[in-house]
């Protein structure tokens, strides 16, 4: 057999019947075109949820503790939490659990008015201790942090968060400077590196940290903190601490037996852990749906094909009276069917790029190609195009030349 | 070139054994052109079909080329009808959407040669076909289509022609041209084997065989 020939002959084939062949590649166009986009943004929004809860949390080896029994997902602040949480509480826990760093205090408020002449904004204030650098693992870009040293004596300092710090002095060097935070004074100590965005999207850079009892005493005269974020020694133990705080603070607010927490208390690696695999179960379930889809894509093929055949009967008889063996009529559709699928394939992997880039703008997520899924996604089609050519072919390869020429 | 010895078909059709061909015996010598006549029904599609190499025989041999070729497989038969055999059918059979240059292309895609445009192109040129090249089937006359047919059949340059009522479907001259041809190749040395049930045909044969209800004898008009 005249291999060359014979494979151009194949690729002439479908070509001689547009509308049979469009309808074959469709199939496998759809399939491979999700799937491309599945795979593509599934891995992306994996990475990029990770990326935004890592920018909102700092780190995942902590327990979460904040005031009220319901867990509230929200930005928390002053107005909106129990008055439950103290100070001595934090000095407890870093006390007296032994799975527990150190913890840092929060007492943060949304809605306050700051000023810097002209330019004002309204960013979150945080009111923080010196720990808090640490153990989030943020960074100062100009300037320093707040200390120790600030928090006993209740300075006013602030630091500004990169957003915060645009707003206020869009054109001017921060450090020194004396901002309004409320009507109260503060001069800039320090200038905070930029996060980036936060689960939701939006960002997490416009906020001013001050010390946080300056804040309770001097700001806003409240003695309750927002939230406490306790750092765990080994990050396995974050359900025992859980519990050691749990137990702690229950005998700390004298809760009786059988009555709700007062507090809330999270694991934030166990909380992630939760909507990945959250995640990756929906992913599974779409994959299979898609892998199905694919599938409907190779049941058309196998239709098809099997109408060509038949259409096609003649003409294979013809072809087996001037030489083709029963091995070269399988081949041909075989190859056929295999091509117009592995072109449905390359027609789908082409929209389903075009669809990920397309997807990932609107979503704001990074453009992420994964080199594997278009392999897979070509492999794939090829192996449609064998799997479901199979049959058409055998049948085609089984066709009596003499019934066929003689119809 | 050809011998038949005790050549029989049965089929079986709906459960009972149906004789296509009995005890067929005969020789044909290479150069020969020959004529099997006999109605529809009679078994001479049968016999032409173990002759093309497209059918085996329930029993007896078939040799050709001085090879038995009875028991070869489907691999072997189509090498075969590939190297050595060309078929003309009555309903022409050429591949719909398909021009005539690439239609008498056809068969070298399966043999184990060259596949050359060039020789396509003399093979249409000798049957008088040289300015319809490009053109489909459909664009063609029946006798048009026919000769393609012829040409594809010459294509791999084969000993053995057979001809199934080549000039069933067309009309007197379109037939007298294929006729004319198929005469013109046999000049050439090429063995023809026509099956027809037409008697003015076979006045131009130089040997006749009759076949009637799957029983071969020599016809008594030719000698």
């Amino acid at each position: 057999m005249n291999i060359l020939h014979f494979l151009r002959s194949v690729v002439r084939t479908p070509s001689r019947n547009k509308a049979r062949a469009t309808l074959m590649m469709a199939g496998v166009t759809v399939g491979i075109a999700s799937l491309t986009i599945l795979t593509s943004i599934g891995e992306s929004t994996r990475r990029e949820t990770m990326k935004r809860f890592k920018n909102m949390l700092g780190t995942f080896d902590t327990v979460i503790i904040r005031p009220g029994s319901s867990k509230n997902r929200g930005m928390v602040s002053l107005t909106n939490v129990e008055p439950s949480l103290k100070f001595e509480d934090a000095a407890a826990i870093s006390g007296q659990v032994p799975e527990i760093r150190q913890v840092a205090q929060i007492q943060n408020a949304l809605d306050i008015d700051v000023k810097y002449r002209d330019h004002n904004g309204t960013p979150a204030i945080f009111g923080v201790t010196a720990n808090f650098l640490d153990l989030r693992g943020d960074q100062v870009a100009e300037g320093d942090f707040i200390t120790d040293e600030d928090v006993r004596s209740l300075t006013r300092v602030a630091v500004l968060g990169a957003d915060a710090s645009k707003q206020l002095f869009p054109d001017e060097d921060p450090l020194g400077k004396t901002i309004q935070i409320g009507d109260v004074p503060f001069v800039v100590r320090g200038v905070m590196v930029a996060r980036g965005a936060g689960p939701a999207g939006g960002s997490l850079d416009n906020l001013i940290f001050v010390p946080v009892s300056t804040a309770s005493k001097r700001l806003f005269n409240r003695d309750f903190l927002t939230m406490l974020i306790a750092q765990l020694k080994d990050p396995a133990n974050g359900q025992v601490a859980i519990d050691h705080i749990q137990t702690l603070l229950r005998t700390r607010h004298h809760i009786a037996p059988g009555a709700l927490d007062d507090f809330n208390l999270t694991n934030p690696r166990a909380v992630m852990e939760q909507v990945t695999t959250m995640g990756s179960t929906i992913r599974k379930l779409l994959l299979a749906v898609t892998i199905l889809a694919t599938g409907i894509g190779g049941v058309v093929i196998m239709s098809v094909t099997l109408i060509g055949v038949s259409e096609r009967h003649k003409e294979i008889g013809v072809r087996r009276a001037v030489g083709a063996s029963r091995g070269a009529i399988l081949l041909q559709v075989l190859l056929e069917a295999t091509l117009l699928s592995l072109g449905g394939g390359i027609i789908g992997i082409v929209i389903g790029v075009g669809g990920t880039q397309v997807v990932s703008r609107l979503q704001h997520l990074p453009f992420l190609l994964q080199p594997g899924a278009v392999l897979l996604a070509a492999a794939l089609s090829i192996a449609l195009g064998l799997l479901f050519g199979a049959y058409p072919a055998w049948k085609a390869a089984m066709t009596n030349p003499i019934e066929a020429l003689r119809d | 070139m050809i011998r038949l010895e005790r050549v029989s078909k049965t089929y079986s059709r709906g459960g009972t054994p149906v004789t296509a061909l009995q005890d067929a015996s005969f020789a044909i010598g290479a150069g020969d052109f020959v004529v099997i006549r006999g109605v529809s029904g009679s078994g001479k599609s049968t016999l032409l079909n173990i002759i093309g190499c497209l059918d085996s025989p329930t029993s007896g041999a078939y040799v050709l080329d001085g090879a038995d070729v009875s028991h070869k497989d489907d691999a072997e038969l189509s090498r075969i009808r590939s190297q050595k055999i060309g078929f003309i059918f009555q309903s022409f059979n050429l591949l719909p959407r398909t021009t005539a240059v690439e239609n008498v292309e056809l068969p070298m895609i399966y043999a184990d040669k060259a596949v050359s445009r060039t020789r396509a192109e003399q093979a249409l040129a000798r049957v008088g076909l040289a300015h319809r090249e490009r053109h489909y089937a459909s664009e063609l006359s029946g006798g048009e289509q026919q000769r393609v047919a012829i040409a594809r059949s010459l294509i791999n340059d084969p000993a053995l022609i057979l001809a199934d009522e080549p000039t069933g479907n067309l009309d007197e001259s379109a037939g007298a041209a294929v006729l004319n041809i198929l005469h013109q190749l046999n000049d050439e040395g090429r063995t023809i084997i026509l099956v027809t049930h037409d008697d003015e045909i076979a006045k131009h044969a130089r040997r006749v065989l009759l076949i009637r209800d799957g029983v071969l004898r020599e016809s008594e008009a030719s000698a």
